[in-house]
């Protein structure tokens, strides 16, 4: 009996092809816009710029129809919150004269020259924990340039320079491992970023933590890094694993200060 | 092919402004109702030139989000050729 494979062969010739096409759809298009990245960016930031504008307006409007109740509880709210930050900032800044003296006193002291940036876009919209600023090569920001909060918190490090923009990674992005020091004790960790402005380390059981304890960043500096949130370890083992969080809220963050 | 454009169309603008909780899962929609739905490719390689690390020339290093749509493009490929409908 004669088999034919005729049909089959057109079908899997027209499946190989596609396969083919799609493939090479994908290196061209990956080819085209490494090169036009910059350019993308320029041209999409102005969007971002009125998408932030008009959210900002919107949320005006909208608090501007709140209740008088509700804002009298809102204000008291806020004016609690505003005196208990005014006396964390007095102790830290009482620690920080301190640091900068010492620093100054051993020939390192810090150099004070930052740069203020807007932000274009933030997580949610970024899946990566990446936030797009609006200052690039033309101020003077290269790659590595470290980027923090006005108040002082280090958030990441610039991964990406354009002429007008930067692209920065921040320490909870997934993956990215960071050397840190737990403010209690002194000990060096590895911060690993979770994403969502969450960080996990790894300790020895016997190491005491609380919640709220302080990671530090590693440099001469010893900036905020991260609060401890969470703490779980079994009977059985040997390490305690930790969550942490940044100590900004990443989704509403607005403005930060770039070190170039 | 009108409503191919404004599916494309509506990808890009939610990449472009919305969270990635919408804009992730409209790509894959998108990809799934249209067939080979190529401008995928060019739409998931812009969420990475736009918010990942970039997109390097000549560089094998390939996000998983990026891999997975070329995967799931070929994979449709052939189920799309194997499922009969009689409807």
């Amino acid at each position: 009996m004669k088999v034919s494979y005729l049909q089959r062969n057109k079908f899997r010739r027209y499946y190989l092809t596609r396969i083919v096409v799609l493939v090479t759809i994908f290196i061209l298009t990956g080819v085209l816009l490494s090169f036009f990245d910059s350019i993308i960016i320029s041209a999409i930031s102005p969007i971002w710029k009125s998408e932030n504008s008009i959210v900002r307006s919107l949320r005006n409007g909208i608090s501007f129809f709140n209740s008088k109740k509700s804002l009298i509880e809102e204000n008291a709210f806020l004016k609690e919150k505003l005196s208990s930050l005014e006396a964390e900032t007095s102790s830290l800044s009482r620690q920080c004269v301190q640091e900068s003296a010492l620093l100054e006193l051993m020939g390192r002291r810090q150099d004070p020259s930052t740069i203020a940036a807007a932000i274009l876009t933030r997580p949610p919209q970024t899946p990566y924990d990446v936030i797009i600023i609006d200052v690039g090569s033309n101020e003077s920001i290269r790659i590595g340039s470290e980027v923090s909060l006005p108040e002082g918190p280090v958030l990441g490090v610039v991964s990406e320079v354009f002429s007008k923009q930067a692209k920065v990674k921040l320490f909870s992005a997934s993956g990215e491992e960071t050397n840190a020091i737990l403010e209690r004790n002194n000990i060096p960790v590895v911060l690993t970023g979770l994403g969502g402005g969450n960080f996990k380390l790894i300790i020895p059981r016997d190491i005491e933590i609380n919640i709220g304890d302080r990671v530090l960043s590693s440099d001469i500096t010893s900036r905020l890094l991260a609060i401890i949130e969470e703490i779980s370890s079994k009977p059985t083992d040997s390490f305690k694993e930790i969550l942490a969080r940044s100590p900004a809220n990443i989704f509403t963050l607005r403005f930060v200060s770039v070190t170039p | 092919m009108i409503h191919r454009i404004l599916g494309s169309i509506i990808v890009f603008v939610s990449i472009i402004i919305l969270p990635y909780w919408v804009y992730i899962p409209l790509l894959f929609i998108a990809i799934i109702i249209f067939p080979f739905f190529w401008e995928g490719i060019v739409l998931v390689l812009l969420i990475d030139v736009l918010y990942g690390n970039g997109v390097k020339a000549l560089s094998w290093s390939v996000s998983p989000l990026a891999f997975s749509v070329l995967v799931l493009l070929i994979v449709l490929l052939y189920l799309r050729d194997s499922l009969r409908s009689y409807a």
